[in-house]
């Protein structure tokens, strides 16, 4: 067993179902925690955050791990913005039943806000806002409304 | 399904040239003949900003049609001064009347109305953002000037930073083959950098200049737009560039007989009145063409053949 595992196993231990978020960039760990226990019948499950990991792709990361049955779709979708590259493992038994890397979606309903402080989206009350990607690498994406291209990680997330 | 008319950027070639096809029927046909096909409908205007052309064409080209109009140009006296939301003036609109058509100060407003109206929403300018329908006038201004819109070289001058028409046309004018354009601002009036990547991106053939004079030397149409005063943070900054950016009657002399000058207009100085009566000047037939256009687009999206 390599270095790297051992120092995880001995840190964080397995779970027998749940999921492994893994390859949270550093420092962004308590952040994904967050957005998870946000979701309603989220907030009393069980979960173990670990800060710092050594890790060959990223050099330092984070992890989280939930004992639950299911992410909330909203969350998942929210993590796809807040941190794209992350990985979610299912894991049923103590084994990874499913494994997936969130890339950031086609489209995006609400969850930012448009950086065009004209755009109708941050003068009308109530509005949803909507963005759909030009391009990848890095992450583009239009404003529906007033057709401004921003960088995603420049769009300002509007949830807590 | 309803159409609605809210960016150049919806609009495909096909688009496009069903609009002017449409726009030329519509010019050539015997005014009375097209007096009864809008009798009926009603054109609702919902002007939050001032307009003059834009409103008095739209109402122009329904009353030809035997529509009538009706709405506000101003929102002082409506729901909207009481603050009222968008969606729910749209809303109410959409009750009174068949076909909307909007102007905007804020960006995305006139889709903000399309996706919540259930009758045709026409975007007559919103913020900095897209003017469709000046656009499509503007095509069939140039391809009836010159008989075709691919091939051809064109500066777009003054203000190509706020000015929502240059915006329009020049994604519109990008979807021509072989187009070639020269953008003629001062600094600090540059095109929009989302706009010159978009053009980057599609392999654009374009130059950015301040030499106005180079530009009318050396092009098949000057698009020339005003440069506003309030736009300019420091007046004596204004003062510096605004004689820069002005055609006179000697500078299109010295141009090919077969150029032709656009301006939405209205303009202050940038056209001096001594080009008018020049055969290069072509805006005022560019606002009679407004008319022509308005009615297609008036008959298209209400779904009545001519």
């Amino acid at each position: 067993m390599s270095d790297v595992k051992q120092e995880k196993m001995l840190l964080i231990p397995k779970i027998e179902r749940g999921f492994v978020i893994d390859h949270i960039p550093v420092g962004m760990g308590i952040r994904v925690l967050e957005i998870l226990t946000a979701e309603p019948g989220m907030k009393d499950v069980v979960t173990t955050v670990g800060l710092n990991y050594s890790s060959r792709r990223l050099g330092r990361k984070d992890m989280v791990k939930i004992v639950s049955d299911e992410i909330p779709a909203r969350a998942a979708e929210i993590l796809a913005l807040v941190s794209p590259g992350i990985t979610i493992k299912h894991i049923r038994n103590f084994q990874v039943d499913e494994k997936l890397v969130v890339a950031p979606p086609a489209e995006i309903l609400g969850h930012v806000k448009c950086r065009n402080p004209n755009c109708i989206t941050n003068n009308e009350r109530g509005m949803r806002t909507h963005f759909k990607a030009t391009r990848r690498d890095p992450h583009l994406y239009r404003c529906v409304f007033c057709e401004r291209v921003f960088p995603l990680s420049e769009l300002e997330m509007t949830v807590s | 399904m309803k159409t609605d008319l809210i960016s150049a950027t919806d609009l495909t070639l096909k688009d496009i040239e069903d609009y002017l096809e449409l726009a030329g029927r519509v010019d050539a046909a015997p005014r009375d003949s097209l007096v009864g096909l809008l009798k009926g409908r009603i054109l609702m205007v919902m002007f939050y900003e001032p307009s003059t052309r834009t409103r008095l064409s739209f109402e122009s080209a329904m009353a030809r049609l035997g529509g009538s109009t009706i709405g506000f140009s101003e929102t002082s006296t409506t729901s909207v001064a009481k603050g009222e939301t968008l969606s729910d003036t749209v809303l109410t609109a959409e009750c009174y009347s068949d076909v909307i058509v909007i102007r905007h100060p804020k960006e995305g407003a006139a889709r903000l109305a399309a996706s919540t109206a259930s009758i045709p929403v026409i975007n007559a300018g919103d913020g900095t953002n897209q003017h469709p329908t000046q656009t499509l006038l503007d095509l069939f201004t140039i391809r009836k000037l010159l008989g075709k819109l691919d091939g051809l070289k064109i500066a777009l001058a003054g203000d190509l930073k706020y000015g929502r028409t240059v915006h329009s046309l020049i994604q519109a004018l990008m979807m021509f083959k072989g187009n070639r354009f020269v953008l003629v601002s001062p600094p600090t009036l540059r095109l929009p950098e989302y706009l010159l990547a978009e053009a980057r991106a599609k392999g654009l053939d374009f130059a950015e200049t301040t030499d106005l004079k180079a530009a009318i030397g050396s092009s098949d149409i000057v698009y020339m737009t005003r440069i506003q005063k309030e736009r300019f943070p420091d007046i004596l900054e204004y003062e510096k560039v605004k004689d820069a950016f002005c055609i006179d009657a000697a500078m299109v002399r010295n141009a090919a007989d077969t150029l032709r000058i656009l301006h939405p207009l209205p303009r202050v100085s940038e056209i001096s009145t001594d080009v008018d009566r020049l055969p290069q000047a072509a805006y005022f037939p560019q606002v009679y063409n407004g008319v022509v256009m308005r009615q297609a687009i008036l008959l298209k999206l209400l779904g009545v053949k001519l």
